[in-house]
């Protein structure tokens, strides 16, 4: 050390790296409070997320139809599913428009549209199209979006075993 | 960043003089456990008054799951406390924390009464501090309903049958409690109403004026 | 407690320290006009407060995960055998209801009346103790009334308390939310779904039958109700899943819980007691 930095050391204010009592205590006491608030409201936002982190169930398959009633031309046509919503057990009805693609192929689309979730219908302006009553949107029969939606209607998964149709949980349009 | 935002913020409003007067004063030797352990009683009031926190906490996460209707209530209670993650604990911390409440307020109130803080200037604080702990005793009776199993439906008949017995108006009353004749739908929507609602609104405002007093007139000097 | 107690300080402890009598209204002196160490409320004296909560808090927790929270079977206005009971802190009111002077001609003052006064001279109690003397042991009077309340609340809960458990083994109870959670328990170890205890709106299977007849004249109908559902007696729907045909040919016959379900060997003939356990039989539950 020379005398030199001695001298500039000095004349500057003392440096404390340490921190203050009165600093410790302010730190001490917010990690307190905030165990004490931790403490408390983790259980409840576990609590509160707990919809979120509930491993979705898969969604079984209901039959819906005899493959045999399936044409070209889209048909309505409902059924029922078992639903759990927490403590309410029910049957809610669903609705599905089932036809037979052009590849032979039998779908069914959900007839809620994606514009703004109005139900749409099949053919009720003798566009051969899917209309939707409230603003106009309008699909094709396999559920692209011609107008003012932007995206095509979903389907429902489908299977098709020992001559009956079988719906599951909704999936996104696969034929557009 | 913080620093900035608080200084904008204070140039405006100073409020550095606001939480400086509750941060900055000066708590006497007599109530602090640090230097006589006897004055550990003098943490019931602040022990209440952090449970009470939990309670309202604890009940606001509560309502994201209860129904308050007699077909679904019991089921949503059972439904969120054994089948929804945590849900047991979350109800404990309410069911238990009602009763904890009760204890560190009676603690803080037999304090308050043997070392004789009630009396003047304080005589004021002292009846704010009565109505909460009725508001409390309300809350736990009007909460004791909400999951209506049968332990909650007999023990408001017996509690409304008491209000009944006032002369002249407490078949009124009852008839307000009950929200008709019986014990049934109207009553649970009208129990959780003021569970919910009328009684934490009136805490929270008793609570304000509770300590408001307490700042403006000192905790009690050393006996 | 009052340290460095002493005359010639700025301030002079009597009663309360901080705001001196018939000036009015006056800014408490700051506590550093106090003897002893003061602190300042944040951080050092809440850290201190913030301890104690700590170790409350902690305690609380592992309570609330120790213990599940109660819940019984769902509220049944007919449910006869059920023993009310509020929460314990309000006990020593239930109990004190109980007492003659307070109860029938005199509910009100057992209502109203004593309630009032004790809840009223606590919420007034400054007015009522006008006096400066703060220390307990120099006020005799309101320390003595307090404790004698005190130990009066006290005696009542255990009184009530131990009525109840005195109640329950008599009649052979357990409470109920310790039955359910015990139902609940066995029904998980033997693999079964979690029983649903709400009340299905069960419907008695085969009303028309000739023994419902016979039901409602040997005045089953009368403990047992007109939809089985049961009131002072159990209630019949889904008694079929419980007994066998046999076992309630017996139960008919010769009563059951010490005459509790009386015996109806002679009131009924033996085929009417046969064709009611039969019909009961049917009366089973998914």
């Amino acid at each position: 050390m020379s005398n030199h930095e001695q001298h500039e050391t000095s004349h500057r204010p003392v440096q404390r790296k340490e921190m203050s009592r009165r600093q410790f205590l302010s730190y001490t006491l917010g990690g307190t409070t905030a165990f004490m608030m931790g403490g408390a409201v983790l259980p409840m936002v576990r609590f509160a997320v707990d919809p979120l982190l509930k491993k979705k169930d898969s969604g079984t398959l209901v039959k819906v139809v005899e493959e045999s009633k399936i044409t070209s031309e889209p048909q309505e046509f409902k059924f029922k599913i078992h639903q759990v919503d927490g403590w309410y057990e029910s049957d809610p009805e669903l609705v599905a428009w089932i036809s037979k693609g052009e590849d032979g192929k039998i779908f069914a689309l959900s007839p809620v549209c994606k514009h703004l979730g109005c139900t749409i219908f099949w053919n009720t302006k003798g566009h051969n199209e899917y209309d939707c009553p409230c603003h106009d949107a309008r699909y094709s029969i396999d559920g692209k979006n011609l107008a003012v939606a932007n995206s095509p209607l979903d389907e429902y998964e489908v299977v098709v075993q020992d001559g009956f149709v079988y719906l599951g949980p909704i999936i996104p349009n696969t034929r557009v | 960043m913080f620093k900035t935002v608080y200084n904008w913020i204070d140039e405006r409003l100073d409020i550095t003089p606001l939480w400086r007067d509750v941060a900055d004063h000066e708590v006497p030797e007599h109530v602090n456990p640090a230097h006589h352990f006897s004055a550990f009683v003098y943490c019931f009031g602040g022990l209440t008054f952090f449970i009470t926190v939990i309670q309202i906490l604890s009940g606001m996460f509560l309502t994201m799951y209860y129904v308050p209707d007699i077909i679904n209530a019991y089921a949503s209670v059972d439904f969120l406390q054994h089948q929804v993650a945590f849900g047991q604990i979350v109800r404990g911390m309410h069911h238990f924390g009602a009763s904890l409440v009760i204890v560190m307020m009676f603690l803080h109130t037999l304090r308050v009464f043997f070392t004789g803080s009630y009396k003047a200037p304080r005589e004021m604080n002292w009846v704010v501090g009565m109505l909460i702990f009725f508001i409390m005793l309300g809350l736990g009776f009007t909460g004791y309903l909400l999951p209506w199993d049968n332990k909650a439906y007999y023990a408001t008949k017996v509690g409304v049958e008491i209000a009944a017995s006032v002369p002249f108006i407490g078949d009124y009353i009852a008839d307000f409690l009950y929200g008709g004749d019986i014990v049934g739908a109207q009553t649970l929507t009208r129990f959780f109403a003021i569970h919910v609602f009328f009684l934490p609104g009136a805490l929270i405002a008793m609570l304000a004026a509770h300590f408001l007093m307490i700042r403006r007139q000192g905790i009690s000097g050393p006996l | 407690m009052a340290h460095g107690h002493n005359s010639n300080e700025k301030v002079v402890y009597v009663g309360d320290t901080r705001v001196k009598k018939g000036k009015g209204f006056q800014t408490p002196p700051d506590y550093t006009a106090f003897p002893g160490k003061s602190e300042a409320f944040i951080p050092n004296f809440l850290l201190k407060e913030w301890m104690v909560g700590c170790v409350v808090l902690v305690g609380f927790l592992t309570w609330c995960i120790a213990e599940p929270p109660p819940l019984g079977y769902p509220a049944d206005p007919t449910n006869a055998a059920f023993i009310p009971m509020p929460d314990w802190y309000f006990l020593f009111l239930y109990q004190f209801l109980k007492y003659p002077y307070v109860s029938q001609d005199y509910v009100l003052l057992g209502t109203m009346g004593v309630p009032a006064i004790m809840f009223g001279a606590l919420l007034l109690a400054p007015f009522l103790d006008t006096g400066k003397e703060r220390r307990f042991y120099r006020r005799p009077i309101a320390s003595s009334l307090m404790l004698v309340t005190l130990a009066g609340c006290v005696y009542l809960t255990v009184v009530s308390w131990d009525h109840y458990q005195h109640m329950l083994e008599k009649n052979g109870q357990v409470p109920e939310h310790h039955e359910r959670e015990e139902r609940v328990r066995e029904a998980i170890e033997e693999g079964k779904p979690r029983p649903n205890f709400m009340k299905k709106t069960a419907a008695v299977i085969e009303p028309d039958d000739p023994a419902a007849t016979i039901a409602q004249e040997a005045a089953c109908l009368g403990c047992h109700a007109a939809d089985l559902g049961g009131a002072s007696g159990p209630a019949l729907i889904g008694v079929g899943n419980r007994l066998s045909k046999e076992e309630l040919v017996d139960t008919i016959t010769h009563g059951r819980n010490n005459g509790a379900m009386p015996a109806f060997e002679g009131q009924l003939s033996t085929e009417e007691i046969d064709q009611l356990a039969t019909w009961l039989s049917k009366q089973t539950q998914e």
